[in-house]
């Protein structure tokens, strides 16, 4: 451990950290908290520019970004443009998996009003329940978080008193003191369904970090801003039963040089209540990934 | 140790304030052995009590916690420094500061108080040596402003202390 004012010299480290000494020393006039200043002077002004959840954009500006990019993602863009019409963008501050799913499948509740579809997450979300508690959670420290997501989920629901509008579930998933709630809902969720298959997802976590579920969980999944993999996204999908397809948006080609947006669909696994059935049922979150970030898509 | 920016904090919010009794509830009914907390009406700042774990370093010491509340605590994490004297430990600053990544980076709000202070403990007990980390002077001098723990920037590369 050091604290980052500068010269540190740990006893363990000392070969390395006393390198540093010398090259950090000019350093040592910026004191953390102006550094600290200036990095949330530069998270605000990030927050400007891309909120928690962006406006609906046609895909066209996604094809401008690259413009002057590499040929292969203009070539990729294009090809995406056959099936897709519009891209959704989240803030990249290591939630935005979570905040597409969110944002996503609420917007979807909202306009088809899947009242069955919404009866039927909420077994699933009553089994994650008790999955966390047989964990041995404490329920106080993840019940409110349960709570708000069901709230969201009555809410995009028409003919009761909390009904809320298109425009209003934008303005809640921008609105942190709700959008970071649910995301925290997700990790719950997530963590849950992790630690209960544990050894199946163990080769999985140890390909990514080299240690236990428990380990994983506690350090890549239950602290906010940390970021989702394949992983997260495997138990998400499988403990709500929800099936998630993710397009991504990358360099590779195939040999023959013939260019091809890949996808995967993540299907959820039997052994949650509802989830026999979910193999019948097309994605209807889709997600685009390019390396480090997920944005929503929307299908033409 | 009174920090002064605790004087500026914001009150706590209502899901705080809720969490935070349940919290005070479940601590009283299955407190971690070891500490106590001394209960008053400010539920923003808990004074706690740490006696050193038999067998080790600290055994028959006694010390203190203070933790402090943030408006959106559980989604922040909340500040917990001990009141000097500080434990003589390699991640214990003598002004109190303490160098673990879940109060700062990986906090998380699945965590509680009564989860810190097993990791806090835990942490004095693995201990093989009591000294001050090797940066002590350094850091607390620039601390001499009040600055919390929570605006120091940490590097957390030796986790088995």
């Amino acid at each position: 451990m050091q604290n980052h004012d500068g010269d540190v010299v740990e006893s363990k480290t000392e070969s390395i950290t006393s390198i540093q000494t010398s090259e950090i020393d000019d350093w040592a006039n910026f004191r953390d908290d102006d550094i600290m200043k200036q990095q949330s002077a530069i998270q605000a002004e990030e927050a400007v520019k891309i909120p928690f959840v962006g406006d609906k954009e046609p895909l066209l500006t996604l094809a401008a970004e690259y413009q002057s990019g590499s040929p292969i993602l203009q070539e990729k863009i294009k090809v995406l443009s056959e099936q897709y019409a519009a891209i959704r963008r989240t803030r990249g501050d290591g939630n935005c998996f979570f905040r597409s799913f969110m944002f996503a499948y609420l917007e979807h509740i909202l306009e088809s009003q899947d009242r069955a579809e919404v009866d039927r997450i909420k077994v699933n979300v009553e089994q994650c329940r008790k999955t966390l508690l047989s964990l041995g959670y404490a329920e106080f420290t993840f019940e409110d978080f349960f709570a708000l997501f069901l709230e969201q989920l009555e809410s995009v629901l028409s003919g009761n008193e909390a009904s809320i509008s298109h425009e209003e579930l934008v303005q809640r998933s921008r609105d942190q003191s709700i959008s970071d709630c649910v995301v925290m809902f997700f990790r719950f969720i997530t963590s849950g369904e992790l630690k209960k298959r544990s050894e199946f997802y163990e080769p999985f976590v140890q390909g990514l970090t080299n240690g236990t579920v428990e380990q994983f969980c506690k350090s890549s999944v239950e602290p906010m801003g940390e970021e989702s993999d394949h992983v997260h996204i495997t138990a998400l999908s499988d403990a709500l039963g929800v099936p998630i397809r993710i397009l991504y948006l990358d360099r590779s080609c195939d040999d023959k040089g013939s260019i091809s947006v890949n996808h995967h669909d993540f299907t959820p696994a039997p052994g949650n209540p509802t989830n026999d059935n979910a193999n019948a049922v097309k994605p209807f979150i889709t997600l685009l990934y390019r390396p480090g970030h997920y944005d929503i898509l929307y299908p033409k | 140790m009174t920090s002064p920016s605790a004087s500026s904090r914001k009150a706590l919010s209502k899901i705080a304030c809720n969490r935070l009794q349940k919290e005070l509830v479940e601590w009283q009914v299955n407190p971690p052995a070891g500490f106590k907390h001394k209960v008053t009406d400010n539920l923003q700042r808990w004074i706690i009590e740490v006696n050193g774990a038999p067998g080790t370093l600290y055994a028959g010491e006694t010390y203190q916690l203070q933790v402090d509340f943030p408006e959106h605590y559980p989604m922040e994490a909340p500040q917990v420094i001990f009141v000097p004297p500080a434990p003589l430990h390699p991640h214990i600053y003598s002004n109190g500061h303490i160098c673990l990544d879940i109060l700062y980076d990986s906090w998380s709000p699945a965590m509680t108080v009564s989860s810190i202070c097993i990791s806090i403990l835990s942490m004095l007990s693995s201990s093989t040596v009591k000294q001050r980390p090797a940066d002590n002077d350094r850091y607390v001098k620039n601390c001499k402003n009040g600055r919390s723990p929570k605006e120091t920037r940490w590097w957390f590369h030796d986790d088995k202390v």
